[in-house]
């Protein structure tokens, strides 16, 4: 008897557990800071969180690195601190499972209806004790259930910070689109010019006058076009990193970087992939819980409710009595076997979801590699051939202008041609670094061996007014002396 | 028989004019010389009509050919022989201007024929080229088995064979000869020639120089290192002898000389009237020989048509520096873009400043026109020559192509370009005066007049 009171004693503290805010966001932080490099951080309005708002205006105060609009992200993106209170959430859960079923304190109190009685009364206490058997099982699955959370909110982070770094290239590759577009615009600006100033001599008609000013007109708006593509890709970029109001005048320098020299051995990503990527984990991590489950329900299957209690009471004239109860499901019709059957689906259902997300990150990684691999192909084609082409095309037909063979719109028109595959190049570019990113998400981290940084993409050249081959100075041969 | 009697029958004939040397006239000729072997007898006509080969300085005056070459030939048995060899000839059309170009023993044009009335000519065509040809002797008197039209008259020398022409000079003048297989792409690459026939007997009054060109036309874009013989209209190198001024080499002559200039045409598409300053001439032959002096007319321009020979002579009695060059204006520009925007008038503004952010060392130009393009200074695609010529005496001479410089002078030492003309002093155009001006009654500020041409003309002012 006095040893059941002390049963029930140490089983009322060890479920007394408390809820700890900053449980599984260090976790997180851990496991995106080994894989990208930048910490999470769960903004709970504290001091220190405080301090992070100044860190990131002190961010947001320089030039916008790449790597800084992640931590921007990490720090501040609001979708992102919601899910990070899905931890809380799941913690919860987590505590919720470690914790007894209260004991039941019943008491009853019976009067006497007529004059010859007295009052009865009659106390119990009852503690539903199956908990104590299932209770390190249960705890087991709610850890797991919040680990798997853990990694889950942990990949959302990550997510976060593709998407940044992908949107960012998209920043940086618009904003020298819109250069080009404007020297694009500058060449027809020169050409409807001219056309304005050979009809102003009579030279020639309205309608070549107009063609060239169409042109010009035309020109001026697909710049219109292109600025306020410019505007979508920085409110994409402000989206994501949380920023309102002032902070939303950042601004971004760094040109588009080329692709690098060498790309990293891409051999044995897949493998990488189902190591480190953190749904994948999950996804383990929730066949393992959906397991344990099983192994409790059925452990329990021929246990039903169980209550251990004792009770006092006293007769209307009897002594006053006390002494144990117990109460038994009898597992008669329900065994469990219903939930037995849904917990076996579940779990053969998780142990599928698996294979497929495995199957599919394996196919998406060999997708996003073979993507990689031939955009940067297409960069260093652009890179090493067609650019130096164009610039030769300008080069030669500035030569053959030189020697009048034809006219200033032909010239700009070459030049339209150049500037046309510089932005099929910055776009290559910018995909190219998208891919990347792409193919990092898919892999769960950086890609081995990151190649160091990578220059800037050559700024588009023109032709400087000394090339040429040869040049006629006054003649002085022939056959006159 | 000797050559004594055979200038005698040759004469008798050659009097009754050169058509006589066919048909009955040159059948009744004695038969062959005993010295003819085996196999010229195999293969010559039975009857022998010609006459011993007529040698320069005794029997003619040997043409110039400026910038040119002539053939060489030896006489075998009586008999001129030559070999003509087809073939790639890398040529420079001005200094700054090569291309490779189709000719003949390494020439372009290919070396001037220089034969006599009566000769007999045996020509050996060795092909070297990668594409068959022939020689159509144009213009001459000959069987048709020789005439050298490929598929018509004979088979087309491939490549690697050598064929054999022979025939027999039955006329005087200025003949040519070119390739008559794929012609549209063989001539415009160059493979003509031109055939001079001298007469066994001077005709006509004795000429001192006797210059012979070639006219030719070319598209050769800027940069580019090969004629493209595809170009139908818009040809942009125009040649006497295959040379562009300012590649031409002047015709020199003494005052006083009777020169005679024989002009043959063998462009693709274009007749040129050849003009000469400072004279009046006659044209005196054809391709098809001397014009009676009764039907000559007096001409500061001869139009040579396509296909055609004309021949003009003059006495130069007037020293100086003089032009001849082809009239038609696009004729004498060397490599003339013609897809060019008009800018005659255009003044630029800013519009320079602005294209250099784009295009730096752009520079507007042809405002005023192509007069400048020749020494701007600025770089120019390679293998290319400026459009218009090269310094003259008195500053830039805004010529090019077919135009070439006849030079005529009191005394001449050697056989060198004598340069530029020292004109009498007072005998050169020159600033007018202030004092000319007002003795004269010139007001250069007034309003410019002119009176009406007809008495139904408006004028201004």
């Amino acid at each position: 008897m006095r040893a059941l009171f002390l049963a029930g004693a140490a089983l009322l503290a060890s479920g007394c557990a408390t809820i700890q805010k900053e449980r599984g966001h260090a976790e997180v932080a851990a496991l995106v800071e080994e894989r990208i490099g930048r910490k999470t951080r769960w903004n709970q309005g504290t001091p220190e969180d405080a301090e992070v708002a100044r860190h990131l205006d002190t961010l947001l105060a320089k030039d916008l690195s790449s790597d800084d609009a992640v931590e921007i992200a990490l720090l501040n993106n609001p979708a992102l601190q919601a899910t990070y209170e899905d931890l809380g959430v799941s913690q919860a859960d987590m505590v919720q499972a470690g914790l007894l079923t209260n004991p039941t304190l019943s008491g009853s109190i019976g009067f006497p209806l007529s004059n010859d009685g007295v009052s009865e009364t009659e106390f119990s206490l009852v503690q539903e004790f199956v908990d104590l058997f299932t209770l390190p099982l249960r705890k087991r699955v709610a850890k797991e259930q919040f680990i798997a959370d853990t990694l889950r909110v942990a990949h959302e982070a990550l997510a976060t910070a593709a998407e940044v770094k992908k949107t960012y290239s998209q920043v940086q590759a618009r904003q020298q689109l819109v250069e080009l577009r404007r020297m694009v615009l500058e060449a027809a600006d020169s050409a409807a010019q001219l056309a304005t100033l050979q009809f102003g001599a009579g030279n020639i008609t309205e309608l070549e006058l107009a063609n060239e000013r169409a042109a010009a007109e035309e020109a001026r708006l697909e710049l219109a076009q292109e600025e306020l593509a410019l505007v979508e890709d920085r409110e994409h970029l402000n989206r994501l990193l949380g920023l309102w109001g002032p902070r939303t005048q950042w601004t971004l320098t760094e040109k588009l970087p080329a692709p690098p020299g060498e790309e990293a051995p891409l051999e044995h990503l897949e493998s990488l992939a189902i190591r480190q990527r953190l749904d994948i984990d999950a996804a383990r991590k929730q066949v393992e819980l959906l397991w344990n489950a099983l192994e409790l329900s059925r452990s329990t299957r021929f246990i039903g409710r169980f209550e251990v209690g004792v009770h006092t009471h006293r007769d209307a004239n009897g002594p006053r009595l006390f002494g144990p109860t117990l109460s038994l499901d009898l597992p008669i019709f329900d065994q469990r076997q219903a939930l037995i059957a849904k917990l076996e689906a579940q779990h053969r259902q998780g142990e599928r979801r698996l294979t497929e997300l495995s199957v599919n990150a394996r196919s998406e990684v060999r997708a996003a590699r073979a993507r990689l691999l031939t955009l940067r192909g297409v960069t260093e084609r652009y890179h090493r051939v067609v650019l130096p082409l164009r610039e030769k095309v300008v080069e030669q037909t500035q030569l053959q202008y030189n020697a009048m063979q034809l006219g200033l719109y032909v010239l700009l028109e070459a030049k339209r041609a150049q500037v046309t595959a510089w932005r099929a190049y910055i776009e290559a570019v910018r995909d190219y670094w998208m891919a990347r990113a792409e193919l990092e998400q898919l892999v769960g981290g950086r890609l081995p061996s990151t190649p160091g940084e990578a220059p800037p993409v050559p700024a588009l050249p023109s032709p400087s007014p000394t090339q040429g081959h040869e040049s006629h100075p006054g003649h002085g041969h022939g056959a006159t002396p | 028989m000797s050559r004594r009697s055979m200038l005698a029958t040759a004469g008798a004939t050659l009097a009754g004019g050169a058509l006589l040397l066919r048909g009955g006239a040159a059948h009744a000729q004695p038969s062959p010389a005993p010295t003819a072997s085996p196999r010229a007898a195999a293969k010559a006509p039975a009857r022998r009509d010609w006459l011993a080969p007529g040698m320069p300085g005794r029997d003619y005056q040997p043409v110039i050919v400026p910038n040119g070459a002539k053939l060489p030939w030896k006489v075998v048995d009586g008999v001129k022989v030559f070999h003509m060899v087809a073939e790639e000839v890398e040529h420079e059309f001005a200094p700054g201007l090569k291309a490779t170009c189709w000719g003949y023993n390494g020439q372009v044009h290919g070396p001037a024929i220089e034969v006599v009335e009566g000769d007999r000519v045996r020509f050996y065509v060795t092909n070297r080229l990668p594409a068959p040809t022939t020689v159509h002797w144009h213009g001459l008197i000959l069987p048709s088995g020789m005439d050298g039209v490929g598929g018509l008259n004979q088979k087309s020398i491939p490549p690697g064979e050598t064929y054999r022409y022979e025939f027999t000079i039955k006329q005087t003048g200025t003949g040519m000869y070119h390739s008559h297989h794929d012609e549209m792409t063989q001539m415009a690459l160059g493979m003509v020639g031109l055939f001079i026939m001298h007469p066994r007997r001077p005709v006509g009054p004795r000429v001192d120089r006797d210059f012979a060109l070639m006219l030719h036309e070319w598209r050769i874009d800027p940069g580019a290192k090969r004629p493209d013989p595809n170009e139908m209209t818009d040809f942009n190198i125009l040649t006497f002898n295959a040379k562009a001024f300012p590649g031409t080499e002047p015709l020199v002559v003494r005052k006083g000389d009777r020169v005679r200039i024989r002009l043959g045409n063998l462009s693709a598409m274009d007749h040129h009237p050849i003009h000469l300053h400072g004279y009046h001439f006659r044209v005196t032959e054809t391709d098809a020989g001397r014009i009676p002096e009764s039907a000559q007319f007096p001409e500061t321009t001869v139009l040579v048509p396509v296909g055609s020979t004309r021949t003009f002579e003059f006495v130069a009695d007037a020293p100086g520096d003089w032009a001849m060059h082809c009239h038609m204006t696009h004729h004498v520009m060397n490599q003339m873009g013609h897809d060019l925007p008009n800018l005659i008038g255009v003044k630029p503004g800013d519009l320079d400043a602005k294209v250099r952010t784009l295009l730096p060392g752009y520079m507007t130009m042809g405002q005023e026109g192509m007069g400048d393009m020749g020494d701007m200074g600025m770089a120019m695609p390679g293998n290319s020559i400026p459009m218009t010529g090269a310094n003259g005496k008195y500053g830039y001479i805004t010529m090019g192509g077919m135009f070439t410089i006849l030079k005529v002078r009191e005394r001449l030492d050697g056989e060198g370009d004598p340069g530029w003309y020292e004109a009498p002093a007072g005998t050169v155009a020159m600033e007018a005066s202030l004092d000319e001006l007002r003795k004269d009654g010139i007001d250069v500020a007034a309003p410019p007049r002119a009176e009406p041409g007809s008495p139904m003309s408006k004028l201004r002012g």
